[in-house]
């Protein structure tokens, strides 16, 4: 009896620290009873003022950026700590499925390390993996609040394995985790890439066989392949300005192999 | 069973329509945007080297579009006779450069210069996700009056070099 308890308590405990990484789960921070009667119906509602409090207790006192934010999670369901590398996101010893840390990045949920150049083949391997445990499938057996953190670990896994896979996307969002800011709403005049890009896009718009759409492909594949490379020299240089650069002249091959591709 | 579900939804259904006729369930592109797109105005090019012609080439990274706006100025007058433009991108930007080549005709090149995107957007009521294609159009204007003043001062500056010869 006095063992139950403890555990309970135990489980309330990191139950709370999940609680600021956690807006479905809904909890009054000053009335710890409901958490020891075992529920799986939706905890009261709190209002926005408390919730912000929440939000500002001090959590297990690591900094949001640091890479490896795994030193103190532990199952909201068995209260098993979670490992000490690699993204939480599935419980090792009672499967449950964890809530979303939105401090976990793309590259800690497939275990890669944050850089440019990845093994593009492993991606879907352990993408399977991770929907094997995760998809909404396979809970529906499980409380609400189990099937709320399922949609959400699914779908961020799915975004990630999406961002990752394209290198354009790859290189977009590591200048997001570097927090270089594009600004999408301007507009270039650099004449003599947008005479290149102009020219690319006639020359697939009057292509008049598919011969000679191919040449036209495998010439762009090339300079986007060149432009690519380009990327990350300039990401290791930390010359980020050059990054964004080559991140544009990518943009504008993509979209001229989307036609190519159209039209074939 | 089916029928008597199917002949429930059709009164709400009919209710919908009948007590909002404006009501637009999908976002769809503005009829003006698919006009413009289906019969464009404008299409084409001129000769880049003609002095009486400017060229505007500007491009949207963000989503790669890039569109080329020429006109066509009277030297005289300084008024714009002509205008076409070619552009890749979406609906929204292939229509806002239609629209500005039809708006750019007829008038001052001080006038176009103030031709606001945000008019653009209005004109074909372009949601705040395609802002950015009117923007483009402004600035292809902006750049085609600009290329043509720099092409006029370059052969301005050429004429009044020769008389000096002619006279030595």
């Amino acid at each position: 009896m006095w063992n139950r308890r403890k555990h309970l308590l135990l489980s309330s405990l990191s139950l709370l620290r999940h609680i600021s990484s956690t807006p479905l789960l809904r909890l009054h921070p000053l009335k710890p009873s409901p958490l020891l009667s075992p529920s799986n119906s939706f905890l009261p509602p709190i209002d926005s003022q408390l919730r912000n409090n929440l939000l500002d207790l001090p959590r297990c006192g690591f900094p949001r950026n640091l890479s490896s934010s795994n030193s103190c999670s532990s199952c909201w369901n068995c209260g098993a700590v979670g490992p000490t590398s690699g993204a939480f996101l599935a419980c090792g010893s009672c499967g449950a499925v964890q809530p979303v840390d939105s401090s976990v990045d793309y590259f800690q949920i497939f275990g890669m390390k944050k850089m440019y150049e990845i093994e593009e083949g492993d991606l879907e391997g352990i993408y399977k993996d991770w929907q094997k445990k995760l998809h909404p499938d396979l809970v529906h057996s499980k409380s609400e609040k189990e099937k709320g953190f399922a949609a959400e670990q699914s779908a961020r896994v799915i975004d990630a394995y999406r961002t990752l896979k394209n290198p354009l996307s790859r290189a977009l969002y590591l200048l997001k985790l570097e927090q270089i800011h594009v600004d999408e709403e301007k507009t270039v005049s650099d004449p003599d890439l947008l005479m290149e890009m102009m020219e690319m896009r006639e020359a697939v718009e009057e292509a008049k066989d598919t011969q000679s759409l191919y040449e036209i492909q495998s010439k762009v594949k090339k300079k986007l392949d060149s432009w690519s490379n380009s990327f990350k020299e300039a990401l290791n240089k930390q010359d980020f300005d050059s990054a964004v650069n080559c991140t544009q002249r990518m943009k504008y091959y993509e979209r001229a192999l989307e036609e190519i591709t159209k039209k074939l | 069973m089916l029928r008597l579900v199917g002949k429930r939804l059709v009164p709400q259904t009919q209710v919908q329509t009948l007590g909002t006729p404006t009501l637009r369930l999908r976002r769809r592109y503005h009829e003006r945007v698919v006009d413009h797109y289906n019969n464009p105005r404008n299409v084409g090019s001129f000769d880049k080297e003609d002095p009486t012609v400017g060229t505007g080439l500007v491009g949207a990274p963000a989503c790669g579009d890039v569109m080329k706006l020429q006109i066509k100025v009277d030297q005289h007058s300084g008024k714009i006779v002509d205008a076409c433009f070619k552009t890749f991108g979406c609906g929204s930007a292939i229509a806002s450069s239609s629209v500005a080549t039809e708006w750019v005709k007829g008038k001052h090149m001080e006038e176009v210069l103030s031709i606001k995107n945000t008019e653009i957007a209005k004109h074909l009521s372009l949601p705040p996700v395609k802002l950015h294609c009117s923007m483009l159009a402004e600035d292809a204007i902006k750049a085609a009056v600009k290329d043509y003043e720099s092409k006029k001062a370059k052969n301005g500056s050429s004429d009044a070099s020769s008389p000096k010869v002619a006279e030595a």
